[in-house]
């Protein structure tokens, strides 16, 4: 009888709900985290313009004229193209002129971004194509103020 | 005890329970992953927008540095604050002085911009960006699949 030792087994630990704990968790974070990663186009703008700069005078051999009309009609030196058009364009005439050549952007104040947008996209689509075969190109791009014109 | 004629057996056996020890450690590894890939959203985003979509889009680095900008519906939203035009120089260096110096040297602006916002207005908040030199932009877009 005094032998006796407790033979009692410590009863074992209830995991039941460590699933629904988890599943709480879980459900909150995604509820209040997103998944998108932000992804875009880097750009970098000039500095804010001064009244001493007198503005450059570019010889007209070096400049494409890309411009975006209201009605989101996108142009390169007076002829309408596509954004795939476009690409080829800026890659044939910036392989000819890596060094001096400007591509000088017009838009409208009534343009959409979405427009803009695609044209920017088509631009770098060029220089990442000529940037991926070697060699530098810098990307001289300039933007014009926006043109009150409206509908035209 | 079984009966012995095989005429009456009937089957016996209970179905045994679902083991559910490893249901935990499976969630467990769901949040995890969930944890490490994605972040918290900051701000809450009380303007409209759809950004549009490129091909040429890259991801954005640095999240500290970045400032976001949304523009929708002609409303504007600096991080969580909306603001209107003359007031987005303000903000953005209200949210510069809040970051510290390493970043706000690379400060950058995530624009996320409607599709159909004007150009105009676009424009115009450029030129308010140049004048508190945030010159660093990052027009934010989707990746557009490719056919």
């Amino acid at each position: 009888m005094f032998g006796r030792r407790y033979r009692e087994q410590i009863p074992e630990l209830n995991t039941s709900s460590t699933a629904d704990i988890s599943f709480m968790l879980l459900i909150f974070f995604l509820v209040t985290s997103s998944m998108d990663t932000d992804k875009g186009l880097m750009r970098q703008l000039p500095p804010p313009p001064t009244e001493q700069v007198a503005p450059q005078d570019v010889n007209h051999k070096h400049v494409m004229t890309v411009s975006l009309d209201a009605h989101d009609r996108l142009s390169c030196n007076g002829t309408l193209m596509t954004p795939q058009q476009l690409t080829q364009e800026v890659m044939t005439f910036v392989e000819s002129d890596p060094e001096q050549h400007v591509i000088s952007i017009e838009t409208d104040r009534q343009t959409t971004y979405e427009a803009y947008f695609r044209m920017q996209n088509a631009i770098v689509a060029a220089y990442r194509r000529l940037r991926a075969t070697g060699g530098e190109y810098p990307m001289r791009i300039s933007e014009q103020k926006p043109q009150e014109g409206g509908a035209r | 005890m079984r009966k012995m004629s095989p005429l009456f057996h009937k089957s016996s056996h209970e179905i045994p329970g679902l083991n559910l020890a490893s249901l935990p450690d499976l969630i467990f590894t769901v949040l995890f992953f969930f944890m490490i890939v994605t972040h918290m959203r900051d701000d809450d985003v009380r303007v409209r927008y759809q950004v549009p979509a490129g091909t040429e889009v890259s991801k954005l680095q640095q999240r500290q540095a970045v400032v976001n900008v949304y523009v929708g519906e002609g409303k504007i939203q600096v991080n969580g604050r909306m603001t209107d035009l003359a007031h987005v120089a303000e903000c953005i260096n209200e949210e510069r002085k809040r970051m510290s110096p390493d970043n706000a040297e690379r400060l950058t602006v995530s624009l996320k911009a409607d599709k159909k916002t004007p150009m105009g207005l676009i424009a115009d908040l450029k030129a308010e960006l140049q004048k508190v030199f945030a010159l660093k932009i990052n027009y934010s877009g989707t990746v557009e699949k490719t056919r």
